[in-house]
Order: C-alpha cells, then structure tokens, then sequence
C-alpha cells in the first residue's frame, strides 16, 4: 500500500498523531509479509512489533529516495530474517501462513472478488512451498525486490537465489494445474494488469 | 538447442538471465509453441504472484495496539530525560522478560522431550543393594 509522503514526512517531524496513523495505516501489511516470511501468526507479531520499533529509531534516516512502503518492505524483511536467524526450531507449516482472512486493497470492486479468489489460493499453496523456496519467491515476486536485495537479505549469493526462485516457480506452477488444471494460471493472465505495481 | 536445453531457463523472467540465455531461449520460443506457451504461463504465474502484494492478512490480535506501544515508550524517553533514566535501569528487564516470554512460549509449542532421571536419584538407586548389605 502507498502511504501519503506529508505523513511521513510529518511524522518524521516528530507528530505524534502522524506516526501513529502511519502505524494504523501500514501495521497489517507489515504483519502480511511477516507472516509470508517467518509462517507463524505469533511470530509474525513480534516481527511486527519490532519492525516498528526499528521504525522509530530509523526513520528519522528516511531520504525518500525509494517510496516508503518499498522501504518499510525492506526493514520488514531484514527484522524478519534476523527473527528467523535467531529462531533455534523449525517451524511447523501446515496450515501456519496462509491468511484467513484477507482484506484486499484494489480500489476497483469489480476486480475485487476474483483476485482475493485467485490470490487466496496461491496463498496457500505458496504457504507449501519450502522455507528456503518461499522465502525467495515472497520477497522476488511478490514484493517485487530485485534478486541483489534478495540476496543481501537473506545472506546468500545471487546464483543461489535464482536456483531457489526457478525452483520455486516450477513447483508453484504444477501444484497449481495439478489442483486447478491450469485454470489459475489462465486466469491470472486476465489479471495482469493488477499485478503491475504503481 | 532443443527443448530439453531451455526448459530449465523457462521459469526466469528475461531480467534474470544473462544476455546469452535470455537469447538462446528467445531463439527457441519463437520456433516452439509448446515451450511458447510454458513461458508464457510462467509469465502469468508471476503477474499473479504480483497481485498477492495487494492483500493483507487480518494481524493476531493486540498486534496493533503492541505497535502503538512502541511509539509511546519511544515517544515519552524523548520528551521527559528523567524518564530515559529511569527507563534505561529497566529497559534490561523488560528486555529479559520478553525474551522469557517468548523462550517459553516456544517451549510450550515445542515438543517435550523425554524426562531424564535425576542424576542423585539414579546413583542412590544404584547404592541402595549396597547400602542394604552393609546394614
């Protein structure tokens, strides 16, 4: 979601209402691609909590060189990856990372049903894939971050991201014609004017 | 090169190749529409993946008002010094008790291990015919 710069920027000033509504606005986003990352509800939480946290003490640093939600997307990611770095057990899977209930952003409500149908489903089959695999594919093709930033983030070498990734899009794509016939990914073609980010 | 050799470079969007197998595949694609097809797919699939940014999960709850917190606490340590000293003497401790908090969380979600026996119990078992036969 794109957040208004005179709020940032407000809030940089030290506004208290503004970082609040900046909280209020971002936090389930933040929550979302924590959630994407680490696959548990209570650890995607505390990801969040400390995302903001981070947030405090860093934005004053913010230079509006990229816009704010891409950079609260980075700061997401690296307190999540550390989260997983410093985590000693394996997180049980099944059933963890897939949102129950998602709210979807596009103003268009003709579009509105048939993306939250479509996406939902991805969810949950992206929620399958290996950790390694899921990480990669969250941060490339969902959050739209280059393979670099991908790499730095998750401490391995670009080569070795586009392996994960590659793999990644292989198993994503049979799962889904295995469990739709292919009928998704027809169905996404439709939509591709949604997936373009602004 | 034939479908065999391309297949693995489908999956990439162009970017993600280097000059050489972006070209390669390109060359293969314009003479082949079943691996046409495959790409275009894979395509699809990442504009699709694309429109998962656009929705968001609904937080636990109190994920919000723990957010919030956060500016509060930040917020009163820059407006009253006194409160920066006083919070930095129990900063450690809160610091210690949420990391508890959460190492016992994860122990309470975290398979139990077997119990060992205690150590004085097992030696004092072992004594015990000894110890009987002395008497």
């Amino acid at each position: 979601m794109e957040v208004d710069r005179e709020l940032v920027e407000a809030a940089q000033a030290g506004d208290r209402w503004a970082l609040e509504e900046l909280v209020r606005q971002t936090h389930r986003s933040v929550y979302t691609c924590a959630l994407r990352l680490v696959g548990n509800p209570d650890d995607a939480a505390d990801v969040t909590q400390d995302v903001y946290l981070r947030v405090v003490r860093k934005l004053g640093g913010f230079r509006h060189e990229a816009s704010f939600s891409t950079w609260l997307n980075r700061v997401t990611t690296n307190v999540a990856m550390s989260s997983l770095k410093r985590r000693t057990r394996r997180i049980a899977m099944e059933g963890a990372v897939v949102p129950v209930e998602t709210r979807d952003t596009s103003p268009d409500p003709a579009e509105r049903a048939e993306a939250v149908a479509l996406a939902r489903r991805l969810e949950r089959i992206v929620a399958e894939l290996p950790e390694g695999q899921r990480q990669v594919l969250v941060l490339r093709d969902v959050y739209g971050q280059s393979t670099d930033e991908v790499a730095s983030a998750m401490g391995l070498t670009p080569g070795a991201v586009k392996v994960r990734l590659f793999r990644a899009r292989e198993r994503l794509k049979t799962q889904l014609e295995a469990v739709e016939g292919g009928q998704v990914v027809a169905l996404a073609g439709r939509r591709r004017a949604l997936g373009r980010r602004s | 090169m034939g479908c065999h050799d391309v297949r693995p470079l489908l999956p990439a969007r162009v970017e993600e190749l280097s000059p050489l197998d972006a070209r390669v595949r390109a060359e293969h694609l314009a003479g082949c529409s079943r691996c046409a097809a495959e790409a275009a797919a894979y395509t699809r699939l990442v504009h699709a993946l694309a429109a998962m940014a656009v929705l968001e999960a609904e937080p636990v709850a109190g994920t919000l008002e723990r957010a919030l917190a956060v500016i509060d606490r930040r917020r009163a340590l820059m407006t009253d010094p006194r409160l920066a000293v006083f919070a930095a003497g129990s900063a450690g401790a809160l610091v210690a008790t949420l990391m508890v908090a959460r190492a016992l969380r994860r122990r309470r979600r975290a398979p139990q291990p077997a119990r060992p026996v205690p150590r004085l119990a097992a030696l004092a078992a072992l004594a015990a015919p000894a110890l009987a036969h002395a008497k």
